[in-house]
């Protein structure tokens, strides 16, 4: 039983490893958003300077490779006004 | 007895596979965590503390459940970790926010808020058949240990 105990134990932890390392990403690459006519470069940080609202079905920021936009992050694109908001929300609360 | 020795041992090894998955993947991709962390509707003072807390706490309940002495307290931690989760995710499809990016580890961070639920609700249920398992073994043991003590 502690031979299949630690069989299995050993196969999960070596899975687990090799996932989140083959999952991760190993670069930040600059990221773009569409603002109605054209893709605008995005400066600051995610999640302090602008945000991605929970939606799957649109993309939210775009990757540049020199030629083509690509999709990068899934949501709705919000900027650091609406950042100030939720501050200012929190703030009240 | 037989039987739910390895009912038992492939719960904590489905435990342990979500868990150290995401704690690993939240690590590796910290900016990334911290980031989406800061984004949440809580206060972003909280930020330093959770992004510790929560990939600390999974590696916790990994090793937890890993030894057959605290294995217990491993299926605690993680009915009470996923609840937590599971109670957040209805919060947010309850439309209680406005303003929720999904902050989870890896692949995980694809599925959609629905999806998250029923995936949290089928660990939550493992946690708890985990936790029932457990105890009744460590119940007979106590009964068994008692009765030769007499005999």
């Amino acid at each position: 039983m502690k031979k299949f105990k630690w069989t299995i134990m050993t196969l999960v932890i070596l899975f687990s490893v090799c996932s989140a390392f083959s999952n991760r990403k190993t670069f930040n690459p600059v990221e773009y958003y569409w603002n109605g006519s054209g893709y605008t470069q995005l400066t600051g940080d995610y999640g302090d300077n602008f945000a991605c609202k929970a939606n799957m079905a649109i993309t939210c920021t775009y990757t540049f490779d020199g030629a083509h936009y690509t999709p990068y992050r899934t949501g709705q694109w919000v900027s650091t006004i609406l950042t100030d908001q939720k501050t200012d929300r929190k703030s009240t609360k | 007895m037989f039987k739910r020795q390895i009912l038992l041992e492939c719960i904590s090894a489905l435990l342990i596979l979500l868990f150290l998955y995401t704690s690993l993947s939240k690590f590796m991709d910290f900016k990334s965590f911290t980031d989406d962390m800061n984004n949440q509707p809580f206060p972003n003072s909280w930020t330093p503390f959770l992004v510790w807390f929560v990939p600390g706490s999974e590696i916790l309940i990994c090793i937890a459940l890993l030894f057959e002495r605290t294995r217990m307290a491993g299926f605690i931690g993680s009915l009470v970790l996923m609840t937590l989760f599971t109670i957040y995710t209805i919060i947010v499809l309850l439309n209680f926010f406005t303003y929720i990016p999904c902050s989870c580890g890896g692949v995980i961070r694809r599925l959609t808020w629905n999806q998250h639920l029923v995936f949290n609700l089928f660990f939550v249920a493992l946690s708890i058949t985990g936790l029932i398992l457990q105890h009744r073994k460590h119940f007979k043991s106590i009964l068994i240990t008692q009765t030769n003590s007499f005999v």
